[in-house]
């Protein structure tokens, strides 16, 4: 596993409150994040905002 | 069209540029006092990381102008009259959130442990069977003390910044990295100041790297859910 350095980290928090934090509106259509995986595989780590994305993911698939 | 969600705020907007994400035309949709601020979209365009990004650079410009609740990205409404029946049906929670946010930013600290975990040294005289049972006692027992000095962390800070617990969240050890994640609300007018006191209470935990982030709109303290 990549050691996370502190840019990393600072990425990684801001990518994760525009994904995990805000507002939830009601009756919204959620618009697909094409490039997202990217913004997480680029940095090869796993944080908790990742697995809250995988399990939105199959959430939806289910 | 769709419009792609930036941020709520009270009526009326503050003045702002036209410019929305990539360069396409900011609105405006007023329900009631509320309105929301967005992007006028193209739904066939699919959403990149510069536009996560560059979601955040207008949220905190319209949160500079007006207080704002930050909308989740990727977050899109079909027509107008979506948008409005959205904001209509929690107006009393959105209201209470933009009262609870006005006047106040976010600031965000990540601890990264210096060391990550490494092997467990097990006697080998053991037999398989045994050993198997004690690397996992040992893994069970390094994790939670692990964790329990993240939360220690985590007291330490919140004491000696006499921060109202109200006004911080945080996660512990939500990777071998990472020790603790914690965003604290703070007046935007004493972000400076309460960063610098962040960053050294942080500075004196031997066993992490702190990481500070901020100030910037309050994404962790807009949940209205």
């Amino acid at each position: 596993m990549k050691e996370l350095t502190a840019e990393d980290a600072s990425l990684l928090e801001l990518v994760d409150r525009l994904l995990n934090k805000g507002v939830v509106l009601a009756g919204e259509a959620t618009i697909s994040v094409a490039g997202i995986d990217l913004i997480y595989l680029g940095l090869n780590v796993v944080l908790a905002a990742v697995e809250t994305i995988d399990k939105a993911q199959e959430r939806r698939a289910s | 069209m769709t419009l792609l969600a930036h941020a709520i705020a009270a009526s009326p907007p503050a003045t702002l540029s036209h410019a929305g994400l990539r360069g396409r035309p900011l609105a405006w949709s007023e329900a009631g006092d509320l309105g929301l601020w967005s992007t006028e979209w193209a739904p066939d365009i699919k959403l990149e990381r510069p536009d996560a990004l560059e979601h955040h650079r207008l949220v905190e410009r319209i949160c500079a102008a007006q207080p704002c609740l930050p909308v989740r990205f990727g977050t899109a409404f079909a027509t107008t009259d979506d948008a409005r029946a959205s904001l209509d049906k929690r107006a009393a929670v959105l209201h209470a959130a933009l009262t609870r946010v006005a006047g106040k930013s976010e600031l965000a600290v990540t601890l990264l442990w210096r060391e990550l975990p490494g092997p467990l040294s097990i006697a080998t005289a053991a037999g398989p069977g045994r050993q198997y049972m004690e690397a996992r006692r040992a893994e069970f027992a390094a994790r939670e003390a692990r964790r329990a000095r993240a939360e220690s962390m985590v007291d330490q800070v919140v004491a000696e910044l006499a921060i109202d617990r109200q006004l911080v969240w945080h996660e512990t050890c939500t990777s071998d990295s990472v020790a603790v994640s914690l965003a604290v609300l703070v007046p935007t007018e004493q972000a400076a100041e309460r960063k610098a006191d962040l960053e050294r209470v942080a500075a004196r935990f031997p066993d992490v790297i702190p990481v500070l982030n901020g100030p910037w709109p309050p994404y962790t303290f807009a949940r209205t859910e």
